[in-house]
Protein backbone atom coordinates (compact mmCIF):
# COMPACT_ATOMS: atom_id res chain seq x y z
CA UNK A 1 0.00 0.00 0.00
CA UNK A 2 0.68 3.81 -0.70
CA UNK A 3 1.45 5.91 1.78
CA UNK A 4 -1.69 8.45 2.04
CA UNK A 5 -0.87 11.93 2.87
CA UNK A 6 -3.57 14.05 4.68
CA UNK A 7 -4.48 16.15 1.72
CA UNK A 8 -8.04 17.82 -0.20
CA UNK A 9 -9.04 14.15 -1.42
CA UNK A 10 -9.43 12.90 2.76
CA UNK A 11 -12.26 15.82 3.12
CA UNK A 12 -14.07 15.10 -0.25
CA UNK A 13 -17.11 13.64 1.60
CA UNK A 14 -17.61 16.68 3.70
CA UNK A 15 -19.62 18.72 1.09
CA UNK A 16 -22.20 16.46 0.52
CA UNK A 17 -22.48 15.15 4.13
CA UNK A 18 -22.86 19.42 5.15
CA UNK A 19 -25.87 19.52 2.67
CA UNK A 20 -27.33 15.79 4.11
CA UNK A 21 -26.93 16.82 7.46
CA UNK A 22 -28.42 20.49 7.10
CA UNK A 23 -31.33 19.46 5.05
CA UNK A 24 -31.80 16.18 6.26
CA UNK A 25 -30.01 14.73 9.74
CA UNK A 26 -30.68 18.60 11.47
CA UNK A 27 -34.82 17.99 10.73
CA UNK A 28 -34.74 14.58 11.39
CA UNK A 29 -34.11 15.57 14.73
CA UNK A 30 -35.75 18.51 15.18
CA UNK A 31 -38.61 16.83 14.41
CA UNK A 32 -38.50 14.54 17.40
CA UNK A 33 -38.24 17.46 19.17
CA UNK A 34 -41.35 18.69 18.06
CA UNK A 35 -43.49 15.56 17.98
CA UNK A 36 -43.33 16.55 21.89
CA UNK A 37 -45.04 19.74 21.53
CA UNK A 38 -48.05 21.26 20.85
CA UNK A 39 -46.58 23.97 18.51
CA UNK A 40 -49.39 25.20 15.96
CA UNK A 41 -46.26 27.17 13.71
CA UNK A 42 -46.31 30.54 15.26
CA UNK A 43 -47.03 30.76 18.90
CA UNK A 44 -44.45 29.77 21.94
CA UNK A 45 -44.68 25.64 21.96
CA UNK A 46 -45.21 23.51 25.07
CA UNK A 47 -43.79 20.53 25.83
CA UNK A 48 -46.82 17.77 26.05
CA UNK A 49 -44.89 14.45 26.77
CA UNK A 50 -45.93 11.47 24.44
CA UNK A 51 -49.58 13.37 24.25
CA UNK A 52 -49.31 13.30 19.99
CA UNK A 53 -48.68 10.48 19.92
CA UNK A 54 -51.84 9.02 22.21
CA UNK A 55 -53.94 11.89 20.34
CA UNK A 56 -53.23 10.06 17.23
CA UNK A 57 -53.83 6.43 17.86
CA UNK A 58 -57.17 8.09 19.27
CA UNK A 59 -58.12 10.18 16.06
CA UNK A 60 -60.36 7.56 13.85
CA UNK A 61 -59.10 9.77 11.23
CA UNK A 62 -55.80 8.66 11.67
CA UNK A 63 -56.44 5.01 12.22
CA UNK A 64 -58.54 5.08 8.80
CA UNK A 65 -55.32 6.73 7.01
CA UNK A 66 -53.16 3.84 8.20
CA UNK A 67 -55.57 0.82 7.23
CA UNK A 68 -55.94 2.55 3.51
CA UNK A 69 -52.18 3.38 3.84
CA UNK A 70 -51.46 -0.36 4.63
CA UNK A 71 -54.24 -1.60 2.03
CA UNK A 72 -53.10 0.47 -0.69
CA UNK A 73 -49.69 -0.88 0.01
CA UNK A 74 -50.75 -4.35 0.35
CA UNK A 75 -52.57 -4.72 -3.01
CA UNK A 76 -50.02 -2.15 -5.18
CA UNK A 77 -46.34 -3.57 -3.67
CA UNK A 78 -47.05 -7.09 -4.40
CA UNK A 79 -48.91 -6.60 -7.79
CA UNK A 80 -46.54 -4.35 -9.14
CA UNK A 81 -44.14 -6.98 -8.69
CA UNK A 82 -45.78 -9.34 -10.17
CA UNK A 83 -47.11 -7.28 -13.17
CA UNK A 84 -43.08 -5.72 -13.64
CA UNK A 85 -41.68 -9.55 -13.70
CA UNK A 86 -44.48 -10.67 -16.33
CA UNK A 87 -43.73 -8.04 -18.44
CA UNK A 88 -40.21 -8.64 -17.89
CA UNK A 89 -40.38 -12.51 -18.64
CA UNK A 90 -42.40 -11.21 -22.17
CA UNK A 91 -39.77 -9.24 -23.57
CA UNK A 92 -37.00 -10.86 -22.18
CA UNK A 93 -36.81 -12.98 -25.87
CA UNK A 94 -35.53 -12.05 -29.00
CA UNK A 95 -38.50 -10.22 -30.69
CA UNK A 96 -38.91 -7.67 -32.97
CA UNK A 97 -40.14 -3.98 -31.74
CA UNK A 98 -38.42 -4.69 -28.44
CA UNK A 99 -36.79 -1.26 -27.78
CA UNK A 100 -39.96 0.26 -28.85
CA UNK A 101 -42.28 -2.08 -26.62
CA UNK A 102 -40.40 -1.55 -23.68
CA UNK A 103 -40.20 2.54 -24.09
CA UNK A 104 -43.62 2.58 -24.46
CA UNK A 105 -44.46 0.17 -21.35
CA UNK A 106 -42.27 2.61 -19.68
CA UNK A 107 -43.80 5.69 -20.70
CA UNK A 108 -46.29 6.39 -18.07
CA UNK A 109 -43.29 6.35 -15.16
CA UNK A 110 -41.90 9.41 -16.35
CA UNK A 111 -45.17 11.28 -16.54
CA UNK A 112 -46.18 13.45 -12.86
CA UNK A 113 -48.59 10.78 -11.02
CA UNK A 114 -50.30 13.92 -10.04
CA UNK A 115 -50.95 14.44 -14.21
CA UNK A 116 -51.64 10.33 -14.54
CA UNK A 117 -54.39 11.11 -11.23
CA UNK A 118 -56.10 13.90 -13.61
CA UNK A 119 -55.89 11.68 -17.08
CA UNK A 120 -57.43 8.80 -15.18
CA UNK A 121 -60.18 11.62 -13.73
CA UNK A 122 -60.94 12.55 -16.95
CA UNK A 123 -61.58 8.98 -18.24
CA UNK A 124 -63.08 7.72 -15.05
CA UNK A 125 -65.57 10.31 -13.93
CA UNK A 126 -69.15 9.36 -13.86
CA UNK A 127 -71.89 9.90 -16.47
CA UNK A 128 -68.61 12.43 -18.49
CA UNK A 129 -65.75 9.94 -18.40
CA UNK A 130 -64.50 8.78 -21.61
CA UNK A 131 -65.13 5.47 -20.61
CA UNK A 132 -68.45 6.07 -20.13
CA UNK A 133 -68.81 7.20 -23.52
CA UNK A 134 -67.13 3.99 -25.12
CA UNK A 135 -69.30 1.82 -23.02
CA UNK A 136 -72.32 3.81 -23.55
CA UNK A 137 -71.69 3.72 -27.47
CA UNK A 138 -71.43 0.21 -27.28
CA UNK A 139 -74.81 0.38 -25.34
CA UNK A 140 -73.86 -1.33 -22.40
CA UNK A 141 -73.75 2.13 -19.87
CA UNK A 142 -75.23 0.05 -17.02
CA UNK A 143 -71.43 -1.47 -16.97
CA UNK A 144 -70.09 1.87 -15.95
CA UNK A 145 -70.01 2.60 -12.08
CA UNK A 146 -69.63 5.82 -10.19
CA UNK A 147 -65.99 3.72 -9.38
CA UNK A 148 -64.60 6.92 -7.59
CA UNK A 149 -67.52 7.33 -4.93
CA UNK A 150 -67.06 4.40 -3.21
CA UNK A 151 -64.35 3.64 -0.22
CA UNK A 152 -63.62 -0.40 -1.75
CA UNK A 153 -63.71 0.63 -5.46
CA UNK A 154 -61.80 4.02 -4.97
CA UNK A 155 -59.11 2.14 -3.40
CA UNK A 156 -59.23 -0.70 -6.45
CA UNK A 157 -58.95 2.20 -9.06
CA UNK A 158 -56.20 3.89 -6.78
CA UNK A 159 -54.21 0.96 -6.80
CA UNK A 160 -54.32 0.06 -10.56
CA UNK A 161 -53.66 3.03 -11.24
CA UNK A 162 -50.68 3.06 -9.65
CA UNK A 163 -49.97 -0.04 -11.04
CA UNK A 164 -50.24 0.62 -14.61
CA UNK A 165 -48.28 3.43 -14.16
CA UNK A 166 -45.00 2.09 -12.61
CA UNK A 167 -45.34 -1.73 -13.91
CA UNK A 168 -42.63 -0.26 -16.62
CA UNK A 169 -40.12 0.84 -14.07
CA UNK A 170 -40.52 -2.71 -11.88
CA UNK A 171 -40.20 -4.57 -15.60
CA UNK A 172 -36.96 -2.36 -16.27
CA UNK A 173 -34.96 -3.56 -13.14
CA UNK A 174 -36.38 -7.20 -13.81
CA UNK A 175 -35.14 -7.30 -17.33
CA UNK A 176 -31.80 -5.53 -16.51
CA UNK A 177 -31.83 -8.47 -13.91
CA UNK A 178 -32.78 -11.67 -16.08
CA UNK A 179 -30.53 -10.43 -19.13
CA UNK A 180 -27.61 -10.86 -16.44
CA UNK A 181 -28.54 -14.68 -16.09
CA UNK A 182 -26.12 -16.71 -17.85
CA UNK A 183 -27.57 -19.00 -20.52
CA UNK A 184 -25.54 -21.86 -20.07
CA UNK A 185 -27.34 -22.24 -16.33
CA UNK A 186 -30.76 -23.37 -18.51
CA UNK A 187 -29.13 -25.08 -20.99
CA UNK A 188 -27.56 -27.31 -18.03
CA UNK A 189 -30.54 -27.30 -16.01
CA UNK A 190 -32.28 -28.50 -19.32
CA UNK A 191 -30.17 -31.23 -19.16
CA UNK A 192 -30.63 -32.58 -15.59
CA UNK A 193 -34.71 -32.78 -17.05
CA UNK A 194 -35.80 -30.00 -15.19
CA UNK A 195 -38.96 -28.40 -16.65
CA UNK A 196 -39.86 -24.75 -17.44
CA UNK A 197 -41.22 -24.24 -14.27
CA UNK A 198 -38.56 -26.05 -12.60
CA UNK A 199 -36.09 -23.83 -14.18
CA UNK A 200 -37.86 -20.59 -13.65
CA UNK A 201 -38.50 -21.90 -9.53
CA UNK A 202 -34.46 -22.97 -9.29
CA UNK A 203 -32.51 -21.38 -11.83
CA UNK A 204 -34.49 -17.25 -12.80
CA UNK A 205 -35.72 -16.81 -9.30
CA UNK A 206 -32.34 -17.74 -6.84
CA UNK A 207 -30.78 -15.53 -9.63
CA UNK A 208 -33.69 -12.75 -9.55
CA UNK A 209 -32.78 -11.66 -6.37
CA UNK A 210 -31.08 -8.11 -6.25
CA UNK A 211 -33.45 -7.16 -8.78
CA UNK A 212 -36.77 -8.49 -6.40
CA UNK A 213 -34.63 -7.12 -3.59
CA UNK A 214 -34.42 -3.30 -5.18
CA UNK A 215 -38.47 -3.74 -6.74
CA UNK A 216 -39.53 -5.16 -3.26
CA UNK A 217 -38.16 -2.32 -1.19
CA UNK A 218 -38.72 0.94 -3.56
CA UNK A 219 -41.99 -0.22 -4.23
CA UNK A 220 -42.90 -0.84 -0.45
CA UNK A 221 -41.38 2.54 0.31
CA UNK A 222 -43.16 3.91 -2.39
CA UNK A 223 -46.55 2.95 -1.90
CA UNK A 224 -46.64 3.90 1.75
CA UNK A 225 -45.58 7.30 1.15
CA UNK A 226 -47.71 8.02 -1.77
CA UNK A 227 -49.45 11.16 -2.22
CA UNK A 228 -49.85 12.75 -6.25
CA UNK A 229 -52.21 10.26 -7.14
CA UNK A 230 -54.25 10.35 -4.33
CA UNK A 231 -55.06 14.03 -4.13
CA UNK A 232 -55.60 14.05 -8.10
CA UNK A 233 -57.60 10.63 -8.21
CA UNK A 234 -59.73 10.71 -5.31
CA UNK A 235 -58.43 14.05 -3.07
CA UNK A 236 -58.25 11.70 -1.12
CA UNK A 237 -62.15 11.43 -0.63
CA UNK A 238 -65.25 10.57 -0.09
CA UNK A 239 -64.85 12.46 3.06
CA UNK A 240 -61.28 11.66 4.54
CA UNK A 241 -61.94 7.63 3.31
CA UNK A 242 -59.14 7.35 1.24
CA UNK A 243 -56.71 9.93 2.54
CA UNK A 244 -53.72 8.68 3.28
CA UNK A 245 -50.53 9.22 5.97
CA UNK A 246 -48.66 11.81 4.02
CA UNK A 247 -51.41 13.36 2.77
CA UNK A 248 -53.13 13.96 6.02
CA UNK A 249 -49.21 15.03 7.53
CA UNK A 250 -49.55 17.68 4.62
CA UNK A 251 -52.91 19.04 6.18
CA UNK A 252 -52.04 18.85 9.74
CA UNK A 253 -49.17 20.70 9.05
CA UNK A 254 -51.27 23.57 7.14
CA UNK A 255 -53.81 22.84 10.23
CA UNK A 256 -51.91 24.98 12.47
CA UNK A 257 -51.16 21.40 14.14
CA UNK A 258 -47.23 21.15 13.39
CA UNK A 259 -46.44 19.54 16.55
CA UNK A 260 -48.40 16.89 15.55
CA UNK A 261 -48.08 16.34 12.28
CA UNK A 262 -44.06 15.84 13.13
CA UNK A 263 -45.53 12.86 15.08
CA UNK A 264 -47.70 11.13 12.42
CA UNK A 265 -44.24 11.89 10.36
CA UNK A 266 -42.48 9.56 12.79
CA UNK A 267 -45.19 6.71 13.25
CA UNK A 268 -45.05 6.38 9.06
CA UNK A 269 -41.35 6.47 9.31
CA UNK A 270 -41.55 2.83 11.69
CA UNK A 271 -44.92 1.71 9.39
CA UNK A 272 -42.04 2.38 6.21
CA UNK A 273 -39.30 0.58 8.51
CA UNK A 274 -40.52 -2.43 9.62
CA UNK A 275 -41.91 -3.64 6.07
CA UNK A 276 -38.29 -2.66 4.81
CA UNK A 277 -36.00 -4.19 7.28
CA UNK A 278 -38.36 -7.62 6.94
CA UNK A 279 -38.60 -8.16 3.39
CA UNK A 280 -34.33 -7.07 3.17
CA UNK A 281 -33.33 -9.41 5.78
CA UNK A 282 -35.46 -12.19 3.33
CA UNK A 283 -34.17 -11.53 0.28
CA UNK A 284 -30.55 -11.60 2.10
CA UNK A 285 -31.34 -15.21 3.70
CA UNK A 286 -32.42 -16.29 0.28
CA UNK A 287 -29.58 -14.91 -1.66
CA UNK A 288 -26.90 -17.28 0.69
CA UNK A 289 -28.87 -20.61 -0.52
CA UNK B 1 -46.27 -24.99 -31.43
CA UNK B 2 -43.34 -22.52 -31.01
CA UNK B 3 -45.05 -20.63 -33.61
CA UNK B 4 -48.32 -20.12 -31.63
CA UNK B 5 -46.55 -19.48 -28.51
CA UNK B 6 -44.73 -16.63 -30.10
CA UNK B 7 -47.80 -15.36 -31.84
CA UNK B 8 -48.82 -15.19 -28.49
CA UNK B 9 -46.19 -13.41 -27.02
CA UNK B 10 -46.71 -10.84 -29.57
CA UNK B 11 -50.00 -10.44 -29.12
CA UNK B 12 -49.72 -9.72 -25.15
CA UNK B 13 -47.19 -7.02 -25.91
CA UNK B 14 -48.96 -5.40 -28.20
CA UNK B 15 -51.91 -5.25 -25.80
CA UNK B 16 -49.74 -4.13 -23.33
CA UNK B 17 -48.64 -1.24 -25.25
CA UNK B 18 -51.75 -0.02 -26.37
CA UNK B 19 -52.96 -0.43 -22.50
CA UNK B 20 -50.08 1.90 -21.58
CA UNK B 21 -50.70 4.78 -24.75
CA UNK B 22 -55.33 4.95 -24.52
CA UNK B 23 -54.80 7.21 -21.46
CA UNK B 24 -52.19 9.70 -23.84
CA UNK B 25 -54.42 9.07 -26.96
CA UNK B 26 -57.56 9.71 -24.82
CA UNK B 27 -56.11 13.15 -23.64
CA UNK B 28 -55.02 13.80 -27.12
CA UNK B 29 -58.29 13.76 -28.77
CA UNK B 30 -59.76 15.82 -25.76
CA UNK B 31 -57.39 18.49 -26.12
CA UNK B 32 -58.43 19.06 -29.81
CA UNK B 33 -62.33 19.15 -29.17
CA UNK B 34 -64.13 22.41 -29.23
CA UNK B 35 -65.24 23.45 -25.78
CA UNK B 36 -68.92 23.18 -27.33
CA UNK B 37 -68.92 19.23 -27.62
CA UNK B 38 -68.38 18.26 -23.93
CA UNK B 39 -70.48 15.02 -24.57
CA UNK B 40 -68.90 12.92 -27.65
CA UNK B 41 -71.54 13.49 -30.12
CA UNK B 42 -70.46 11.41 -33.46
CA UNK B 43 -67.28 9.47 -33.51
CA UNK B 44 -65.28 10.01 -30.33
CA UNK B 45 -62.56 9.13 -31.36
CA UNK B 46 -62.05 12.10 -34.00
CA UNK B 47 -61.74 14.87 -32.50
CA UNK B 48 -62.42 18.65 -33.82
CA UNK B 49 -58.67 19.25 -34.36
CA UNK B 50 -59.40 23.05 -32.41
CA UNK B 51 -55.78 23.67 -31.81
CA UNK B 52 -57.10 26.99 -30.27
CA UNK B 53 -57.25 24.92 -26.58
CA UNK B 54 -53.25 24.97 -26.77
CA UNK B 55 -53.13 28.68 -27.22
CA UNK B 56 -56.05 29.67 -24.39
CA UNK B 57 -53.85 27.38 -21.86
CA UNK B 58 -50.63 28.29 -22.47
CA UNK B 59 -51.39 31.94 -21.87
CA UNK B 60 -54.42 31.05 -19.01
CA UNK B 61 -52.43 28.90 -17.14
CA UNK B 62 -49.16 29.71 -15.39
CA UNK B 63 -47.61 26.57 -16.90
CA UNK B 64 -44.64 28.76 -18.84
CA UNK B 65 -43.50 30.33 -15.82
CA UNK B 66 -43.86 26.83 -13.99
CA UNK B 67 -41.78 24.90 -16.89
CA UNK B 68 -38.84 27.28 -16.17
CA UNK B 69 -38.86 27.17 -12.74
CA UNK B 70 -39.20 23.01 -12.69
CA UNK B 71 -36.19 23.35 -15.39
CA UNK B 72 -33.85 26.14 -13.27
CA UNK B 73 -34.74 23.30 -10.05
CA UNK B 74 -33.84 20.30 -11.74
CA UNK B 75 -30.71 21.34 -13.40
CA UNK B 76 -29.18 23.07 -10.17
CA UNK B 77 -30.13 19.73 -8.20
CA UNK B 78 -28.78 17.71 -10.95
CA UNK B 79 -25.41 19.89 -10.72
CA UNK B 80 -25.43 19.53 -7.14
CA UNK B 81 -25.88 15.43 -6.71
CA UNK B 82 -23.33 14.67 -9.59
CA UNK B 83 -20.56 16.95 -7.79
CA UNK B 84 -21.09 16.30 -4.42
CA UNK B 85 -22.37 12.54 -4.68
CA UNK B 86 -19.22 11.79 -6.73
CA UNK B 87 -16.51 13.35 -5.34
CA UNK B 88 -17.68 11.50 -1.69
CA UNK B 89 -18.31 8.50 -3.42
CA UNK B 90 -14.43 8.81 -4.71
CA UNK B 91 -13.06 9.30 -1.37
CA UNK B 92 -14.88 6.80 0.45
CA UNK B 93 -14.37 4.24 -2.21
CA UNK B 94 -11.04 4.33 -2.29
CA UNK B 95 -9.72 5.44 1.05
CA UNK B 96 -10.80 3.60 4.22
CA UNK B 97 -11.06 6.51 6.73
CA UNK B 98 -13.21 5.91 10.11
CA UNK B 99 -14.99 8.67 8.80
CA UNK B 100 -15.46 7.88 5.65
CA UNK B 101 -17.24 5.02 6.90
CA UNK B 102 -19.44 6.76 8.73
CA UNK B 103 -20.37 8.85 6.52
CA UNK B 104 -21.26 6.11 4.05
CA UNK B 105 -23.18 4.10 6.74
CA UNK B 106 -25.25 7.28 7.42
CA UNK B 107 -26.17 7.88 4.15
CA UNK B 108 -26.81 4.44 3.31
CA UNK B 109 -29.37 3.86 6.32
CA UNK B 110 -31.13 7.21 5.30
CA UNK B 111 -31.73 6.09 1.73
CA UNK B 112 -34.97 4.04 3.13
CA UNK B 113 -36.25 7.37 4.37
CA UNK B 114 -38.56 9.11 2.38
CA UNK B 115 -38.79 12.89 2.02
CA UNK B 116 -41.99 13.36 3.42
CA UNK B 117 -41.21 12.25 6.83
CA UNK B 118 -38.75 15.43 7.50
CA UNK B 119 -40.70 17.68 5.56
CA UNK B 120 -42.67 19.60 8.44
CA UNK B 121 -39.30 21.02 10.25
CA UNK B 122 -37.46 21.31 7.71
CA UNK B 123 -40.13 23.61 6.57
CA UNK B 124 -39.50 25.72 9.67
CA UNK B 125 -35.87 25.49 9.08
CA UNK B 126 -36.48 26.74 5.29
CA UNK B 127 -38.15 29.73 6.53
CA UNK B 128 -35.19 30.11 8.74
CA UNK B 129 -32.90 30.35 6.04
CA UNK B 130 -34.95 32.17 3.69
CA UNK B 131 -35.55 29.80 1.42
CA UNK B 132 -38.87 29.41 0.93
CA UNK B 133 -40.07 29.99 -2.17
CA UNK B 134 -37.04 29.84 -3.53
CA UNK B 135 -35.76 27.64 -6.56
CA UNK B 136 -32.46 27.20 -5.34
CA UNK B 137 -34.03 26.19 -1.84
CA UNK B 138 -36.04 23.83 -3.40
CA UNK B 139 -33.39 22.63 -5.63
CA UNK B 140 -31.05 21.57 -2.54
CA UNK B 141 -34.10 19.91 -0.87
CA UNK B 142 -34.36 17.71 -3.92
CA UNK B 143 -30.51 17.13 -3.87
CA UNK B 144 -30.87 16.46 -0.29
CA UNK B 145 -33.28 13.22 -0.89
CA UNK B 146 -31.66 11.67 -3.74
CA UNK B 147 -27.91 12.17 -2.57
CA UNK B 148 -27.90 8.69 -0.73
CA UNK B 149 -28.69 6.58 -3.80
CA UNK B 150 -25.74 8.76 -6.19
CA UNK B 151 -23.32 8.35 -3.54
CA UNK B 152 -24.05 4.49 -3.66
CA UNK B 153 -24.93 4.30 -7.69
CA UNK B 154 -20.97 6.17 -7.80
CA UNK B 155 -19.46 4.28 -4.94
CA UNK B 156 -20.25 0.88 -6.80
CA UNK B 157 -19.15 2.33 -10.42
CA UNK B 158 -15.24 3.70 -9.11
CA UNK B 159 -14.91 0.21 -7.10
CA UNK B 160 -14.78 -1.19 -10.42
CA UNK B 161 -12.21 0.92 -11.56
CA UNK B 162 -8.53 -0.20 -11.43
CA UNK B 163 -6.24 2.04 -8.89
CA UNK B 164 -3.92 1.63 -11.56
CA UNK B 165 -5.91 4.37 -13.26
CA UNK B 166 -4.70 7.25 -10.67
CA UNK B 167 -1.60 5.90 -9.50
CA UNK B 168 0.88 6.82 -12.40
CA UNK B 169 -0.74 10.87 -12.18
CA UNK B 170 0.09 10.15 -8.36
CA UNK B 171 3.64 9.29 -9.09
CA UNK B 172 3.98 12.18 -11.50
CA UNK B 173 2.97 14.47 -8.40
CA UNK B 174 -0.44 14.97 -9.12
CA UNK B 175 -2.95 14.94 -6.13
CA UNK B 176 -5.54 12.71 -5.49
CA UNK B 177 -7.66 15.24 -5.61
CA UNK B 178 -6.62 16.77 -8.99
CA UNK B 179 -6.88 13.37 -10.49
CA UNK B 180 -10.44 12.74 -9.39
CA UNK B 181 -11.08 15.43 -11.60
CA UNK B 182 -8.66 14.84 -14.22
CA UNK B 183 -8.92 11.12 -14.27
CA UNK B 184 -11.97 9.34 -12.78
CA UNK B 185 -14.78 11.96 -12.97
CA UNK B 186 -14.92 12.34 -16.92
CA UNK B 187 -15.15 7.83 -16.59
CA UNK B 188 -18.03 8.78 -14.83
CA UNK B 189 -20.69 8.91 -17.59
CA UNK B 190 -22.66 5.76 -17.33
CA UNK B 191 -23.08 6.45 -13.89
CA UNK B 192 -24.17 10.20 -14.11
CA UNK B 193 -26.47 9.02 -16.81
CA UNK B 194 -28.16 6.58 -14.50
CA UNK B 195 -28.34 9.08 -12.03
CA UNK B 196 -30.12 11.86 -13.99
CA UNK B 197 -32.40 9.34 -15.68
CA UNK B 198 -33.54 8.31 -12.29
CA UNK B 199 -33.84 11.30 -10.18
CA UNK B 200 -34.59 14.05 -13.25
CA UNK B 201 -37.89 13.18 -13.83
CA UNK B 202 -39.03 12.84 -10.00
CA UNK B 203 -37.51 16.07 -9.27
CA UNK B 204 -38.94 17.88 -12.30
CA UNK B 205 -43.03 16.09 -11.01
CA UNK B 206 -42.00 16.65 -7.35
CA UNK B 207 -45.23 17.86 -5.56
CA UNK B 208 -45.53 16.64 -2.46
CA UNK B 209 -42.43 18.74 -1.33
CA UNK B 210 -43.43 21.94 -3.72
CA UNK B 211 -46.63 22.12 -1.72
CA UNK B 212 -44.93 23.37 1.29
CA UNK B 213 -41.26 24.72 -0.50
CA UNK B 214 -42.76 26.73 -3.23
CA UNK B 215 -46.17 28.28 -2.07
CA UNK B 216 -45.78 31.59 -4.17
CA UNK B 217 -47.74 31.12 -7.29
CA UNK B 218 -44.78 32.93 -9.30
CA UNK B 219 -42.33 29.86 -7.69
CA UNK B 220 -44.40 27.64 -8.92
CA UNK B 221 -43.39 24.30 -10.42
CA UNK B 222 -45.62 22.17 -13.36
CA UNK B 223 -47.28 19.88 -11.05
CA UNK B 224 -48.69 22.74 -8.78
CA UNK B 225 -49.02 25.32 -11.61
CA UNK B 226 -51.66 22.12 -13.33
CA UNK B 227 -53.24 21.35 -10.00
CA UNK B 228 -53.66 25.13 -9.55
CA UNK B 229 -55.07 25.36 -12.91
CA UNK B 230 -57.04 22.26 -12.89
CA UNK B 231 -58.85 23.01 -9.68
CA UNK B 232 -60.48 26.35 -10.57
CA UNK B 233 -62.53 24.69 -13.30
CA UNK B 234 -63.43 22.30 -10.75
CA UNK B 235 -64.90 19.24 -13.69
CA UNK B 236 -65.73 21.78 -16.41
CA UNK B 237 -63.63 22.87 -19.48
CA UNK B 238 -61.82 19.62 -19.96
CA UNK B 239 -60.40 20.03 -23.36
CA UNK B 240 -58.29 23.04 -21.60
CA UNK B 241 -57.26 21.11 -19.47
CA UNK B 242 -56.53 18.29 -21.64
CA UNK B 243 -54.40 21.11 -23.99
CA UNK B 244 -52.13 22.39 -21.16
CA UNK B 245 -51.87 18.88 -19.44
CA UNK B 246 -50.33 17.65 -23.07
CA UNK B 247 -48.18 21.51 -23.14
CA UNK B 248 -47.10 19.98 -19.74
CA UNK B 249 -45.47 16.26 -21.08
CA UNK B 250 -44.47 17.55 -24.04
CA UNK B 251 -40.92 18.42 -22.96
CA UNK B 252 -40.66 15.08 -20.35
CA UNK B 253 -41.65 13.02 -23.35
CA UNK B 254 -38.96 14.94 -25.62
CA UNK B 255 -36.44 14.09 -22.69
CA UNK B 256 -37.07 10.43 -21.92
CA UNK B 257 -36.73 9.77 -25.66
CA UNK B 258 -33.37 11.93 -25.78
CA UNK B 259 -31.74 10.08 -22.97
CA UNK B 260 -33.96 6.12 -23.01
CA UNK B 261 -31.24 4.50 -24.83
CA UNK B 262 -28.90 5.49 -21.87
CA UNK B 263 -31.82 4.45 -19.68
CA UNK B 264 -31.80 0.69 -19.96
CA UNK B 265 -27.74 0.59 -19.69
CA UNK B 266 -27.57 3.07 -16.99
CA UNK B 267 -29.56 1.07 -14.42
CA UNK B 268 -27.93 -1.93 -15.73
CA UNK B 269 -24.47 -0.57 -14.77
CA UNK B 270 -25.51 1.50 -12.31
CA UNK B 271 -28.31 0.64 -10.13
CA UNK B 272 -27.94 -3.00 -10.34
CA UNK B 273 -24.19 -3.60 -9.82
CA UNK B 274 -23.50 -0.84 -7.75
Amino acid sequence: MREKKIGLHTFMALPAFALFSVFFLYPLMKGIGMSLTDWDGIRQANFVGLNNFIAFFQDDRALNNIRTTLLFAIGSAPLLNIVGLGYALLMDSKIKGKGMARMIIYLPAIISPLIMGYIWYLLLQPGRGFLYHVLDNMGKASWFGNWTAGYATSMLVLVLVNVWQYAGMTMVIYLAGLQAIPGELYEAAKMDGASSLGRFRFVTIPLLIPSIRINVVTNIIGSLSVFDIVMSLTGGGPGYSTETLSIYIMRMCYGSKTGYSTAVAIIMFFIILVPVLISMRMTRAKAMD
Amino acid sequence: MRRAASLFRYLCITLICILCLIPFLVLLILSLNTPKRVFYEGNIFIPDFYFYNYIEGWFKSNICTAMINSALITIMALCVIILLGAMAAYTIARFNYRFNKLIFGILISCMMIPGIINTVPLYTLMIDLKAINTLWGMALVCATNALPQSVFVFHGFIRSLPKELEESAIMDGCSWFSSFWRIIFPLLKPSVSAIVILNGFGIWNNYSQAVFFLQDRRKHNVPQALSVYFQQFAGAKWNLMAATAVIAIVPVILAFLLFQKNLIKGLTDGALKG
